[in-house]
């Protein structure tokens, strides 16, 4: 899994069923997607991974979700809160991707945070959909922020996801746009590509940092 | 005033976009609307105007664009985050680019008009002659002709409106939903 879009809504939430937005992916460049709540399959050539978005809830209940979402290899997802929420969320075996926080307030996710999604190897995701179809001051703002996670990206290295949040073939991208997109957030190349690896990245077991030979 | 000659003139690039929704019918005033808003929006009007995106042609579901040379990226940045044309939701997928028309046009030839393979869908009935949206089909010489069918996906029973390889659109039959859902064979094989 080196490309893949982070997250896609197939129908019945889009109007494009998951088959039809693995066949447009492998035509975009994509070798998987994350399409939400639909079972993990293989379609089209493309590896579809299960999603899961988990979204206004306390910390408690996300935790009890996780378990629920346990074994199964599905990507969960959180959406971004409040500062302390993120902190907490960061921190919580089995959350995968932190989503949405371009929508949280300014200081949602700040260096603490960031410190414990580089620990726990909880990834940011980086959703275009605002940058493609907002305009003026909200794409302003959500760019800012990016540029702000990235500042903190290069200073402690957690893992980052970019997705498209398309609930339709239309609202997906060929990864040459996404690149586009990225070099506009100061991202270069090597950047983008450990970003689209990132879903990868993150469900791959960890290594271990000491190794027993004998 | 004079024409000038060929090397003073500025150095252009042609864009060969395909623009999706197949089949659905984009003008191209509207659309050079929607991509000057756009490019506008994004880049702001000194890059635009250095940019100077225009629109030559709209032919066979494929728009040949224009822009200086230089400013391809930018432009092709521009065009992805079109979403609208005119209360119609489209998406420009960038193909090729090229320093003239000509071989933008060989390559529309190349990958030829909306191509109907009829054989590969399901369909419950092929009855409907009452004005209801028809096939964008094509033959061998890319003239489009026109068939209607329906299927089921999901219980409800669809319209088919577009048909290519394996990717079918439908729109749900009725006069309240009108939204189309982008489906394969394999969905509608699928019971």
């Amino acid at each position: 899994m080196k490309i893949t879009d982070a997250c896609v809504y197939p129908y019945p939430v889009g109007n494009s069923s998951v088959r039809r937005l693995a066949l447009e992916a492998r035509q975009l460049g994509y070798d998987s997607i994350v399409a939400v709540d639909t079972p993990a399959c293989e379609a089209e050539g493309v590896i579809v991974l299960s999603g899961l978005i988990i979204a206004g809830m306390p910390v408690k209940d996300v935790t009890n979700q996780i378990k629920r979402g346990k074994g199964h290899g599905v990507v969960v997802s959180v959406q971004a809160r409040d500062n302390g929420f993120n902190r907490a969320v960061c921190g919580l075996k089995g959350v995968h991707i932190l989503r949405d926080i371009a929508c949280a307030d300014k200081y949602a996710f700040d260096h603490v945070a960031a410190k414990i999604a580089a620990d726990n190897g909880t990834a940011l995701d980086l959703d275009l959909s605002p940058i493609i179809s907002q305009r003026g001051h909200t794409r302003e703002k959500v760019i800012h922020r990016y540029f702000d996670i990235l500042v903190l990206h290069n200073r402690f290295e957690f893992p980052l996801t970019i997705s498209s949040g398309a609930r339709s073939v239309l609202d997906m991208r060929p990864v040459r746009e996404v690149s586009g997109f990225c070099s506009l957030l100061g991202m270069n190349i090597q950047d983008t590509e450990d970003a689209l690896a990132g879903v990868g990245k993150i469900l791959a077991p960890k290594e271990m940092a000491v190794k027993v030979l004998s | 005033m004079s024409t000038r000659p060929p090397t003073l003139r500025e150095k252009r690039r042609y864009l060969l976009a395909k623009i999706e929704p197949c089949g659905v019918p984009v003008d191209g005033k509207d659309l050079y609307y929607a991509i000057h808003e756009a490019t506008t929006s994004l880049w702001g009007d000194v890059v635009v105007a250095a940019m100077q995106p225009v629109v030559i042609a709209i032919e066979d579901g494929y728009a040949i664009l224009r822009c200086r040379r230089g400013t391809e990226r930018e432009y092709a940045i521009a065009l992805s985050t079109i979403t609208v044309c005119r209360d119609t939701r489209i998406a420009l997928r960038i193909i090729a680019t090229s320093g003239t028309i000509d071989s933008l046009r060989d390559r529309i030839k190349d990958r030829g008009p909306y191509v109907m393979e009829g054989g590969e869908v399901t369909a419950t009935e092929t009855t409907d002659n009452s004005g209801s949206p028809s096939v964008e089909t094509g033959d061998s010489n890319g003239n489009p002709s026109t068939d209607t069918r329906d299927c089921t996906f999901d219980t409800r029973v669809y319209q088919i409106v577009h048909c290519d390889g394996h990717k079918v659109d439908v729109i749900e039959k009725g006069f309240k939903n009108t939204h189309r859902l982008f489906l394969t064979t394999a969905d509608l094989e699928e019971k």
